[in-house]
């Protein structure tokens, strides 16, 4: 079966909004920016499904009593899910983002990650990253990063 | 289904398992506003009715059968299929949430609402027999993890759950563009009908594709190698409950949606070999990171991607055997994980700074080690016969493929060895005169809760090693019967199989 010609492009449209969305993700350190590269990628594999079921030379899916051959409804259903449930991510992301930008002034995802990572670290009273190994039976001495841990407090 | 034999008005409660919780959670902010105490209970009861309702259906279940929910036939309407497998999930769903479930006080109505959101999603994960209601559940589930993630209210907890959040994105267009390649194909998103069809349609490269970009796509919750970058942070960062529900939990329902879709659907020697290959790398990359690990919520974190690498290897061993193996890693990492994580509860610090901590919790610190000997797998404990079921099955088979993955779990049994007798060691060590052990304040009340459900736990465990023989039966018929792909089409399709 040969697809007519605006299926092929449709087709190939739909693929490129997906790697357009996914080289957006890999590629953008702004959260913001990841986060529009996502919905362009959603907007791609969206399309996609509806190209699943489509048919140029049908109707829309209205029984109307004409007998003519219709396009097949489900994967429209379906879209539709897919585009409210998209929907619904987005807007948690984006208040999620709010929340990220508030406690640490930066969407900047390098940054991001590497506070995270101090944060953590910092918590559990570990010095980031890797470091020596103590020596066993000797007690570490408080990180470096100056983390008021139980330990270091009454060393 | 055969209504002879089966009242229909008892079978059909199993739907209840998924509908009382997710309505129960739309509905929980509202009683919030009117009694407090109401909404405090009304999550475990509803846990309750769920559990008992499995329970009633497990003793009348004398063959698989299937719910068309709306009383809409396959392939048009949506299904659920019931056999023992799902039905153990379903279970161990409910049980689960109701063991981990935010008891203390101070909890928000919305945290109570998020985890039966993701009681509900998690059961209609277990249930649904059809892909794209699958994947319905599967960002259910998703929202639902989010918002616990972040229910912490710390900016790390929030930048975790953003970063999971787009991992997760990433991971759900590339399975919904995997359901759209399955549906060129053959036409349909309902398992059965796609078992049918896909011997010759869906054995070619753009099955293998659509197999790979839903693997990965699942693959995000069920930690799969290159996807899983998400674990570390969020295990560190959010409440140990939440940690635990993910791990133990979330994961294995991830598995399990592949695994059926393996079964069923993908059941192709590539299919099989890629999932063998991601599997491997994940047990190389886990336990060395978790090797490295300074603090238990980390350690456990990686050790988890390591375990969950190891279930992908069973379960790319093919046929029978390696169902059997699969479900088999995969309960006991079902049971041992998250008990570990409300143990890092209190431990969750620095390793180092656990010097001791046996004499202030002895209970706490034998908990670990009965756990850490079974996830080695030391004999007699049920780790090591899920662990010997998977090396058997890697040795029946003669591929290169298989041996290198039998490699792989001998090393990495040999490091988990390694790190978690390191940090047992150094739970019993000696602390000089003088000087504090790891934890000097007493426990607070929810620690000794979370005490109790880990020793419940390993209660459990220990069980298990009393009867491991009817369980090893048990587990076996219900790997066969969710091996049988002749019987789950003649269920859903009774008369002639379309």
């Amino acid at each position: 079966m040969s697809l007519p010609e605006p299926g092929m492009t449709l087709y190939a449209g739909a693929i490129g909004l997906i790697v357009i969305g996914i080289a957006g993700i890999v590629i953008s350190k702004n959260l913001f920016r990841i986060l529009l590269a996502l919905v362009i990628a959603e907007a791609g594999a969206n399309m996609m499904l509806v190209l699943a079921g489509f048919r140029f030379e049908a109707i829309a899916p209205i029984i109307t009593g004409q007998g003519m051959p219709m396009v097949d409804p489900v994967p429209q259903a379906m879209v539709l899910t897919a585009i409210v449930i998209g929907v619904g991510i987005q807007a948690l992301a984006l208040s999620l983002i709010m929340r990220v930008y508030k406690a640490y002034g930066t969407l900047d995802m390098r940054v991001l990650s590497r506070r995270l990572e101090q944060d953590i670290s910092n918590d559990a009273g570990v010095s980031p990253g890797s470091s020596e190994e103590e020596p066993a039976g000797v007690r570490p001495l408080p990180s470096p990063m100056g983390v008021i841990s139980k330990q270091g407090a009454d060393a | 289904m055969n209504p002879a034999e089966m009242n229909p008005q008892d079978m059909h409660q199993i739907v209840l398992t998924v509908v009382l919780p997710l309505l129960a959670a739309f509905l929980l902010p509202v009683f919030g506003r009117i009694s407090m105490t109401f909404t405090r209970y009304l999550g475990p009861i509803v846990l309750l009715i769920g559990l008992l309702s499995t329970y009633v259906v497990w003793g009348e279940m004398t063959q698989p059968y299937m719910i068309a929910i709306g009383g809409f036939a396959p392939p048009t309407g949506i299904v659920f299929y019931i056999d023992q497998l799902s039905l153990l999930f379903t279970a161990l769903v409910l049980l689960m949430s109701l063991l981990l479930w935010p008891y203390h006080r101070d909890t928000s109505v919305r945290e109570y609402s998020l985890s039966l959101l993701l009681a509900g999603a998690a059961c209609g994960l277990a249930l649904s027999g059809d892909l794209f209601n699958i994947y319905v559940f599967y960002e259910l589930a998703s929202v639902a993890s989010f918002g616990l993630v972040a229910a912490i209210a710390s900016g790390a907890a929030y930048a975790a759950a953003i970063r999971y959040l787009i991992i997760s994105g990433f991971g759900s267009v590339l399975a919904l563009t995997g359901i759209a390649l399955v549906y060129t194909q053959t036409g349909t998103l309902n398992l059965a009908q796609l078992a049918l069809l896909a011997p010759e349609q869906l054995s070619n490269i753009t099955g293998i594709t659509a197999f790979l970009l839903i693997l990965l796509g699942v693959g995000v919750k069920a930690e799969l190698f290159p996807v899983n970058t998400w674990v570390p942070e969020v295990y560190a960062t959010a409440k140990k409950r939440v940690s635990a529900l993910l791990a133990g939990l979330v994961s294995k329902l991830a598995v399990l949606v592949l695994v059926r879709l393996l079964v069923l659907v993908f059941q192709t020697e590539q299919a099989l070999q890629i999932m063998l290959l991601l599997g491997v790398l994940g047990v190389i990359s886990g336990e060395l990171a978790a090797w490295r690990a300074k603090d238990m919520s980390r350690m456990l974190a990686y050790s988890s991607i390591g375990q969950l690498g190891m279930v992908f290897i069973a379960f790319s061993i093919p046929g029978e055997a390696g169902l059997y193996a699969g479900i088999a890693v995969a309960l006991h990492h079902l049971l041992v994980k998250p008990a570990l994580f409300l143990l890092a509860e209190r431990w969750g610090k620095s390793l180092e700074g656990l010097r001791g901590a046996a004499r202030v919790s002895p209970g706490g610190a034998m908990l670990f080690v009965l756990f850490a000997l079974s996830l080695v797998g030391v004999p007699p404990l049920p780790g090591f016969w899920a662990k010997l079921l998977v090396v058997m099955g890697l040795i029946s088979q003669g591929a290169a493929m298989y041996s290198v993955a039998l490699a792989v779990i001998l090393i990495a049994t040999v490091i988990e060895a390694n790190y978690f007798f390191r940090l047992a060691i150094t739970l019993y060590a000696k602390t000089e005169a003088g000087e504090k052990t790891g934890e000097e304040t007493e426990p607070k009340a929810h620690a000794r809760l979370d005490i109790a459900t880990s020793a419940l736990f390993g209660a459990a465990l220990i069980a298990a090693v009393v009867f491991i023989v009817p369980l090893g039966q048990q587990l076996k018929d219900t790997a066969s019967q969710a091996a049988n792909v002749k019987t789950y089409i003649s269920t859903v399709f009774p008369t002639d199989g379309r």
